[in-house]
């Protein structure tokens, strides 16, 4: 899928590009508005990642602007400046998410993944675990059709969280961020991601052992799945 | 106590004393009048005799060597003449007593001695004391009555002067003063006044609050850019870490120092998202127009509490005797006050202790009670507990920055909900919020 990445912070493009070029995205970057409002009349876009802080353009007329002749693209709004007016306007005139600076490349991901099963209509969304089958549509988790109801809604979307990041180590801190983002809160360093996952480990236990949910010692967990 | 009542008081007070001087002086100032008044008619009358006894001789009163009287029937008066048998010269005024006719009465008397043909005699006038005092009741009255009189009319004048002088400090007060929300100034509209001490006062006030409000707003200012400034960059540190865990040719020792890393760099953004937020919310960068109620709030925060429950085994309890809903709220808002005061309920309970939330109605006022059973806050602490980074002693092993409370006070602020604290050290804390009646529908 194509991707354009429009951001005037060159670093932080570039960390971009590395990622979702990681991730079998195909990229290309604009700094400024300008080239960026070249790019977009003349190539499609699957994916236009848009920083509304730009320091030639106005964020939103470019999104106006893109999706003149990018209609179909998803356009995914990255701004520091996170004034709630500016998430609604930018909501209004048809991005499709928004993503606060600073934030964590797979929460990007995942965002872009969302869409993607959103707009092209995946329906392929049950993933199979050991003895489970994990329905990402349904966000339920069942062994021998027996629906385990016991898994809370933050438990599901860890375990959803780390099916979309399968076979990759996530941190602590990025689950943390995932779960836990919206929240302001005074602590840096809470972490009950290993609460959860002790709890996840407990519940499943009583229908089979979950093998595929590993610890990586002192760093996180990751789900592995064999393709 | 106001200007106006202290100097309506004093006028009051002031012009009371006068009349009671004035009331408790006026029988003896009448008193003294009429004596004068008196002894001055009795020597009209004195003159008048001795006039008719030059003129047409002593015979016209005294015949026959016989005393000569005469009064008027009530003996309210009388003038007698008389031979003078006594040594000396008579010629005074004085109160005594005579018998006329049986009557003892007590008579202003004027004696005088004078000689007609080589004979002494002695003349008597006389007024009744009893007409002289019959005279000074009504003159006391007539004065006691004009007086009291005055001291009212003065008392509304001075009242009334005093309105229409001290209005400019009045409306000072009242617009500038009293109800103005810091740091919300509004507009600066000039008191309409001729008493230069109040122009001058105005215009002090005035200026003092133009320099907080441009203080206030350059600190605003420079928290919220220093923020944005600060997102760019912990966004791109953020971002490399992460890639770095994605390659694989990175040492297990070397990715739990990175995890180090980006945990630090977490804490730094965290402090700078808070600090965002308060600024956004000081700067009304929020919209009220979200409907909740009490119970499905609380019971969202519980959803993403409930896992720090378990870590000390504390027990969790909410009672609400009365749900009801929240209408112009910011639920955003509202959920992050909640979740920071639980989750302090938490971080500074004991082990195996409690949280009690209850949502009552407490005179009109809805009320939602956080109380723990933790380490309680001491009485010196407590007026600090609110500012920013502000860590009390009690609370430095804790993994926090000093910023939980202030966001806590800010979005309460911005809703208009008001806290109180009732704290026992090593007890615990009930942390009290008051919803005021426009935020529940």
């Amino acid at each position: 899928m194509n991707v354009l990445i429009i951001e005037d912070e060159k670093a932080l493009a570039r960390e971009l590009e590395i990622f979702l070029t990681n991730y079998n995205y195909m990229c290309e970057i604009c700094f400024d508005g300008t080239s960026a409002s070249e790019k977009v009349a003349v190539n499609l876009y699957d994916f236009i990642l848009i920083d509304l802080g730009l320091p030639d353009y106005e964020g939103l007329d470019l999104l106006k602007e893109a999706k003149k002749y990018n209609p179909d693209a998803a356009y995914i709004i990255l701004t520091a400046r996170a004034e709630i007016y500016d998430r609604i306007k930018g909501l209004d005139m048809g991005a499709d998410d928004y993503l606060a600076k600073p934030f964590s490349l797979l929460e990007l991901q995942s965002r872009m993944q969302a869409i993607t099963r959103r707009k092209f209509g995946l329906k392929n969304n049950v993933v199979e675990l050991g003895d489970f089958l994990v329905n990402l549509t349904e966000r339920t988790i069942t062994h021998n059709n027996e629906i385990i109801n016991s898994i809370t809604k933050k438990e599901f979307d860890l375990v959803a969280y780390l099916i979309l990041h399968k076979n990759r180590t996530v941190t602590r801190n990025q689950l943390s961020e995932h779960i836990w983002g919206s929240v302001v809160n005074d602590d840096y360093d809470s972490n009950y991601i290993d609460a959860h996952i002790k709890n996840i480990r407990k519940k499943l236990n009583a229908y089979s052992a979950p093998d595929w949910l590993e610890t990586v010692r002192g760093l996180g967990y990751k789900i592995r799945i064999n393709a | 106590m106001k200007l106006r009542t202290k100097l309506t008081l004093f006028n009051t007070i002031s012009k009371l004393v006068i009349v009671t001087l004035f009331v408790a002086l006026l029988p003896v100032l009448i008193k003294n009048i009429n004596q004068r008044y008196t002894d001055s008619r009795l020597r009209k009358q004195k003159d008048k005799v001795l006039k008719t006894v030059k003129e047409q001789g002593i015979k016209s009163y005294i015949q026959d060597g016989e005393s000569y009287a005469a009064y008027t029937p009530i003996k309210d008066d009388y003038v007698s003449l008389d031979e003078d048998t006594l040594a000396g010269y008579l010629d005074t005024i004085q109160n005594s007593v005579r018998k006329i006719d049986g009557d003892t009465i007590e008579y202003r008397i004027l004696s005088h001695d004078f000689r007609v043909d080589n004979k002494k005699y002695i003349l008597e006038i006389g007024i009744s004391v009893d007409t002289v005092n019959e005279r000074s009741g009504p003159l006391q009255n007539i004065a006691f009555v004009i007086l009291v009189g005055m001291i009212i009319l003065t008392i509304i004048a001075d009242q009334l002067y005093s309105d229409y002088v001290l209005r400019p400090l009045g409306l000072i007060i009242k617009t500038k003063l009293v109800g103005t929300k810091f740091p919300n100034f509004g507009s600066y509209k000039q008191v309409k006044t001729s008493t230069s001490d109040f122009r001058h006062l105005d215009i002090s006030i005035h200026k003092m609050i133009r320099t907080i409000e441009s203080t206030f707003q350059k600190e605003r200012e420079f928290i919220s850019n220093a923020s944005h400034e600060l997102m760019t960059p912990i966004s791109i540190l953020q971002s490399k870490i992460e890639n770095m865990f994605e390659q694989e040719d990175i040492t297990d020792e070397l990715k739990i120092r990175m995890l180090e890393m980006q945990k630090i760099l977490n804490r730094l953004k965290s402090i700078t998202k808070t600090l965002l937020l308060i600024s956004q919310i000081e700067n009304d960068q929020f919209l009220r127009e979200d409907k909740i109620s009490i119970s499905e709030l609380l019971q969202e925060v519980y959803d993403e509490i409930s896992i720090r429950l378990q870590d000390k085994n504390i027990s969790y309890e909410v009672v609400i005797t009365e749900d009801w809903p929240l209408v112009n709220i910011n639920k955003f808002l509202l959920f992050n006050l909640f979740f920071n005061l639980i989750n302090n309920a938490i971080k500074y309970n004991k082990e195996g202790g409690s949280i009690r939330i209850e949502a009552v109605k407490e005179n009109n006022a809805f009320v939602v009670n956080i109380t723990d059973t933790g380490l309680g806050i001491s009485d010196e602490d407590l007026p600090y507990i609110f500012n920013r980074f502000k860590k009390l002693r009690q609370s430095l092993q804790q993994d926090s920055f000093g910023l939980g409370l202030p966001i806590v006070k800010s979005i309460a602020e911005f809703h208009h909900i008001k806290i109180e604290v009732i704290s026992e050290k090593n007890v615990g804390s009930t942390f009290k919020l008051i919803f005021s009646g426009e935020l529940v529908g």
